[in-house]
């Protein structure tokens, strides 16, 4: 025990010794450790601060009262003692909210209390109409202060005043101007002219337009509940049950400071958790959660690990020296794993406090992206633990497989000054193989399980095939190297030394591996369900083109005219005339049947109604020009014709050939005074259905005689504008529309569009993976080349150009990063392929869809590689070395 | 007499600055001609490896004029003196300096790659260095699977393909046993009868022995270049 201690001290400070001797090598070490320990403290700082917890938001949700109270209109509640985080209600029947009487006969009479009220409104803009919040409360009062901040002009506001936050005054409603607040009631649009008097910025979001007033200010209100602020002391727990026992739930700034033990909190006799919604991460979150931590310790510990391999060969003399003084095979693995504890020692706890400020750098940029206002700086010590400790241990992996290949060193063949590196292990490669095979199989089982059985399956038999792929590197290594004798001078050189020095490309490669393996299988994995959504969408209207429905009795259609006369897109208008189904009572349905079998038709539509009604099939309708003469004939008959959208069909139905058949319309109507649906009318007509080339836009014409029959009314029921319909066109469009009464549907088709949540993963990924891959190159680039400093010399001696150095730099950055591009594509393929059939499989059909990213691929395999060779090459010291004694 | 392969012109040079400043050589003319073998003797810190890194171009002096089959080094870019190194200077190095992730063939070829010689014919001449070096079966092998002597030889091979025609060695048989080192330096004296000019720096008197002249360097300054009569004088005080 003694001497391990006494061989663990030695090595330390040995390993303590040459980190000092080498600053410039342990600061690469140190670098290389650090970042992600950075970058997940500054992560997990940044989150933590986001997240406002139950006793940092006191003052935004109740200001400086002592309790924040709703009543319901419930018989009782029962809440956790936060009841924002849950809350239910229990006993029969309903009541009507508490009354201020009777909450302060339960909380204690003589308490202070104001109303609060927070609602969502419409206010006019500039270009139109647009959403705000609105808080209502008595902001004299002492209860109210820290809800609201003022910033500029006067507050409180008075009667008839009001204060907007700056992201409602940019859009109209500046200080001394007019804010018009909207509010819908029982007697129709309600509209409220108010001074702003003020700039004040709520307490709980920002960037969101917010205006706050007295009481009453803006208008009445639409909801049932009551809600009051709280002052005159400390509401207590059991205050809070009381207050729950009438309808009322409570949140009181001493409960939620020192909440009472998990044992009274019951529900109905269970722990009132059962009340959660959200109980946590379930298994598969913290299982796929586990194999990323561990992907992303492998990348860690990969990229470093050529530093440690290269610290360890600098060791490799006095090491050596050692065995030849005695030194066992252990203690030299000892000495080389000294330096990854001491790196990672020092890494991890400087990463930590380097994360802590950089953390503290970035809230300030987060909040801006942010529509809630951030809670006060906070650093999760616990985690950060966890994260330094992640750092040691990569540092103590990265030194593992040198600490290895330095016990197993040739001791003479080191003390003659040659090289010492072992050869290739053969059991290694066939492992790798087997591990691959493996993968293989775990992730087609994966692809055929359950989604959540397959997600874990696939997740770890990507970790299984990447470690299979490390295990295969030295052999392709070795085998590009044998390869190399045909290649030019630079590059025979560098995949010869990459050969060579084993312990030092073989991690290298892999960590740029691992990465393309990454970025290919998401890569897979995004285009796939991509691939799948767009196959799924089913275009409303001719790409470009824009529609407006009228379906609501309320909205004018000159008023609509209107406003598209204002956007300049008059000259593209056409109305059309259908259908109209529902007034302001009733609502009509139509239902097509031939005999007694019902047609189902798939129902689409911009329009205010899907039933055109004309003599002709109307142009906007893409149908063949044959199709349209067959068509033209049976409206011309006094028939119908419908129209199948072969993108809006679904499952395995398919729909009757009718050519001029008899087909029955029912018409349905719908009414609060109904019990149920009764028929209204019936009338059959020769109809032809005909599947459209492009969009319908509509389901069926009829033709007047038909109309007539089922005795429904026609209106203009839509509006369709020609294309083109520029983005700033549409956005001032449909706030203005937004504006009108009956609130009309705009729309603009522009096709199947990628999401941008999936746009910024995709960019994250690529940036993802050329940083990584770029950060791996690099690393394994500039320790080759001071390894092979002796050599460059030598070539320096016999003739070399000067940029000679950049040709060989850029070839160990072609070898290093086409190689593990090489391997980790195929590699990627095996989860990428899998995750690919269960996120894209058709639950009617069964039909799942691969969509392989060939342009991402390309570019990762080769673009990359090739791109960090050149900006290599570029970067690398031009000069040879030309040492006074080169020998 | 023809003109010199190498002349040096009242070279110095000196390394540092104020207090830790060293001249190296101080003033130093000699030259080498075609077919001659120079040996340079001097104790350590004489400025034997700084004369031959100078004439090589692998370091520029301080003053002075270094001349290589008329071109003035001290005038050329590196660009210029580098490629004097593969075409008109050869190196031969106490470590051999080979480059181990190369074959003998390819280090030798070397220089010839580095010219802009495709790479079929530089092997081609590279074997043919080494069948004259009597290593050809062993073109094919690495430098770690070879011995020292095999190694030196390599080196050599690599000093005197394309034809250049001076030929630096800075003590070639250092790290080698008495008798491959003569062989080593047989092979020199061969090259230089063949008419290349060769410099040959040794401490070891025995090896000066196969030179045509001797210059002796004692604190940088040239104090004798007639014969062997003064290597006691020079050898180390320990030596003597």
């Amino acid at each position: 025990m003694g001497t391990t201690r006494g061989g663990w001290q030695v090595a330390l400070r040995l390993a303590r010794r040459e980190a000092w001797r080498r600053k410039g090598q342990t600061a690469l070490m140190l670098l290389l450790i650090c970042l992600p320990v950075v970058a997940v403290t500054a992560a997990a700082v940044v989150w933590r601060t986001q997240d406002v917890s139950g006793v940092e938001s006191i003052e935004r949700r109740m200001g400086a009262a002592d309790a924040r109270l709703v009543a319901h209109e419930g018989p009782m509640v029962e809440q956790h003692f936060d009841p924002d985080v849950a809350q239910g209600w229990v006993g029969e029947g309903t009541r009507k909210p508490a009354t201020l009487d009777e909450v302060l006969a339960v909380a204690g009479a003589g308490r202070p209390a104001v109303p609060l009220l927070r609602e969502s409104r419409t206010f006019r803009t500039d270009a139109g109409v647009a959403d705000m919040e609105v808080l209502t409360t008595d902001l004299d009062s002492p209860l109210a202060a820290g809800l609201v901040r003022p910033v500029e002009g006067t507050f409180p506001p008075g009667p008839g005043e009001v204060v907007v936050n700056r992201a409602a005054a940019d859009r109209g409603p500046g200080l001394g101007e007019t804010l018009t607040v909207l509010h819908k009631t029982a007697d129709g649009e309600q509209e409220v002219e108010l001074e702003v008097v003020g700039i004040a910025e709520s307490a709980v979001s920002r960037g969101y337009p917010f205006a706050a007033g007295q009481p009453g200010t803006f208008g009445g209100s639409a909801t049932h509940e009551h809600e009051w602020l709280l002052g005159g002391g400390p509401v207590t727990w059991d205050d809070v049950v009381a207050l729950n026992r009438i309808g009322v739930a409570v949140a009181s700034r001493h409960v939620l400071t020192d909440p009472p033990p998990d044992s009274v909190l019951t529900s109905g006799g269970s722990p009132v958790s059962s009340l959660l919604l959200d109980s946590g991460p379930d298994e598969l979150t913290i299982t796929v959660l586990a194999l990323v931590v561990v992907m992303v310790l492998l990348e860690v510990v990969l990229l470093a690990g050529p530093a440690f391999a290269v610290r360890a060969k600098a060791q490799a003399h006095a090491l050596a020296l050692v065995a030849a003084a005695g030194g066992t095979p252990r203690q030299a693995r000892r000495t080389v794993l000294a330096s990854g504890v001491v790196v990672g020692l020092v890494g991890g706890v400087v990463g930590v406090v380097l994360g802590i400020g950089a953390g503290a750098l970035a809230v300030p940029v987060a909040q801006r992206f942010n529509s809630t206002v951030f809670g006060p700086f906070e650093v999760p010590w616990p985690l950060l633990g966890v994260v330094a400790v992640f750092g040691f241990l990569s540092a103590l992996l990265a030194a593992v497989v040198p600490a290895f290949a330095a016990s197993r060193q040739d001791v003479v063949a080191v003390l003659g000054g040659r090289r010492g590196e072992g050869r290739p292990s053969t059991r290694s490669p066939i492992l790798g193989v087997v591990l691959l095979g493996a993968g293989v199989a775990g992730a087609a089982t994966g692809a055929v399980a359950g989604q959540e059985v397959g997600a874990v399956l696939i997740a770890g038999s990507a970790l299984v095939a990447v470690v299979g792929m490390i295990l295969v590197v030295p052999v392709v290594v070795a085998v590009v190297a044998r390869l190399a004798a045909r290649l030019p001078l630079a590059l025979r050189f560098a995949a010869r030394d990459a050969a060579r020095h084993r312990t030092r490309t073989v991690p290298a490669v892999a960590a740029v591996g691992a990465t393309v393996a990454g970025v290919v299988a998401l890569g897979i994995a995004v285009s796939s369900q991509e691939a799948a959504n767009e196959a799924e969408y089913t275009p409303l209207l001719r790409d470009g083109h824009g529609s407006v429905s009228l379906s609501n009795p309320d909205t004018d259609p000159a008023a609509v005219d209107a406003v598209l006369r204002k956007a300049g897109l008059d000259d593209q208008v056409e109305a059309i005339t259908g259908l109209r189904l529902s007034t302001d009572t009733e609502e009509m349905e139509l239902e097509f049947r031939q005999g007694e079998e019902a047609l189902w038709l798939s129902y689409w539509s911009g329009l205010g109604s899907p039933y055109a009604v004309g003599e002709t099939v109307p142009d906007f309708v893409d149908i063949a020009p044959a199709a349209r003469e067959r068509a033209d004939a049976v409206l011309a008959e006094g028939g119908l014709v419908l129209l199948q959208d072969p993108h809006a069909s679904e499952g395995s139905y398919t729909l009757p050939q009718l050519d001029g058949d008899p087909v029955a319309v029912d018409v349905r109507r719908w009414s609060d005074d109904l019990p149920e649906p009764e028929l209204a009318a019936t009338a059959e007509a020769p109809t032809v259905l005909l599947e459209v080339s492009g969009t319908a836009t509509v389901l069926a014409v009829f033709s007047p005689p038909v109309v007539e029959d089922l005795g429904l009314p026609t209106a203009v029921v839509g509006t369709l504008l020609a294309a083109p319909i520029s983005d700033e066109t549409e956005k001032d469009v449909a706030e203005a529309l937004a504006a009108l009464p009956g609130d009309p549907y705009f729309y603009v088709e522009r096709g199947y569009r990628t999401p941008d949540e999936v746009r910024i993963i995709q960019a994250v990924l690529a940036a993802l993976g050329g940083i990584l891959m770029l950060g791996g190159t690099l690393t394994a680039t500039f320790l080759a080349l001071s390894d092979a400093k002796p050599d460059l010399a030598t070539m320096a001696a016999v003739g070399a150009r000067p940029r000679t150095r950049r040709g060989v730099a850029a070839s160990y950055a072609l070898v290093v990063g086409g190689v593990g591009a090489l391997l980790g594509a195929p590699v990627g393929f095996i989860p990428g392929v899998a995750i690919s059939q269960p996120i894209t499989k058709d639950p009617v059909t069964g039909t799942t869809l691969l969509e392989v990213p060939w342009t991402l691929v390309g570019l990762v395999v080769v673009g990359l590689p090739l791109l960090t060779a050149l900006a290599v090459g570029a970067c690398a010291r031009g000069r040879l070395p030309l040492t006074a004694r080169i020998d | 007499m023809t003109d010199p392969v190498l002349r040096l012109t009242d070279v110095r040079r000196v390394h540092g600055t104020g207090a830790t400043q060293v001249e190296a050589l101080r003033g130093i003319s000699f030259a080498a001609y075609a077919g001659e073998l120079v040996a340079v003797m001097g104790p350590s810190g004489s400025g034997k490896s700084t004369l031959l890194t100078i004439a090589g171009g692998l370091d520029q002096p301080t003053s002075g004029a270094v001349v290589v089959e008329g071109a003035d080094l001290t005038g050329l870019g590196l660009d210029a003196r580098a490629r004097m190194r593969r075409t008109s200077i050869g190196y031969v190095f106490q470590g051999f300096n080979l480059i181990p992730a190369l074959t003998a063939a390819e280090n030798v070829a070397l220089p010839r790659e580095l010219d802009g010689v495709p790479a079929r014919t530089a092997r081609q001449e590279a074997r043919a260095a080494l069948e004259e070096v009597g290593i050809g079966e062993l073109a094919d092998r690495f430098p770690d699977d070879m011995s020292g002597g095999q190694q030196q030889r390599v080196a050599i091979a690599r000093a005197v393909v394309g034809e250049r025609r001076l030929i630096l060695a800075d003590e070639p048989t250092g790290a080698l046993d008495t008798e491959t080192g003569e062989e080593i330096l047989r092979l020199l004296r061969a090259r230089c009868d063949a008419g290349a000019a060769g410099v040959l720096v040794t401490h070891e008197a025995r090896h000066a022995a196969w030179a045509d002249r001797v210059v002796f360097l004692r604190d940088g300054v040239v104090v004798d270049e007639t014969g062997t009569a003064s290597v006691d004088l020079l050898t180390e005080p320990a030596a003597r």
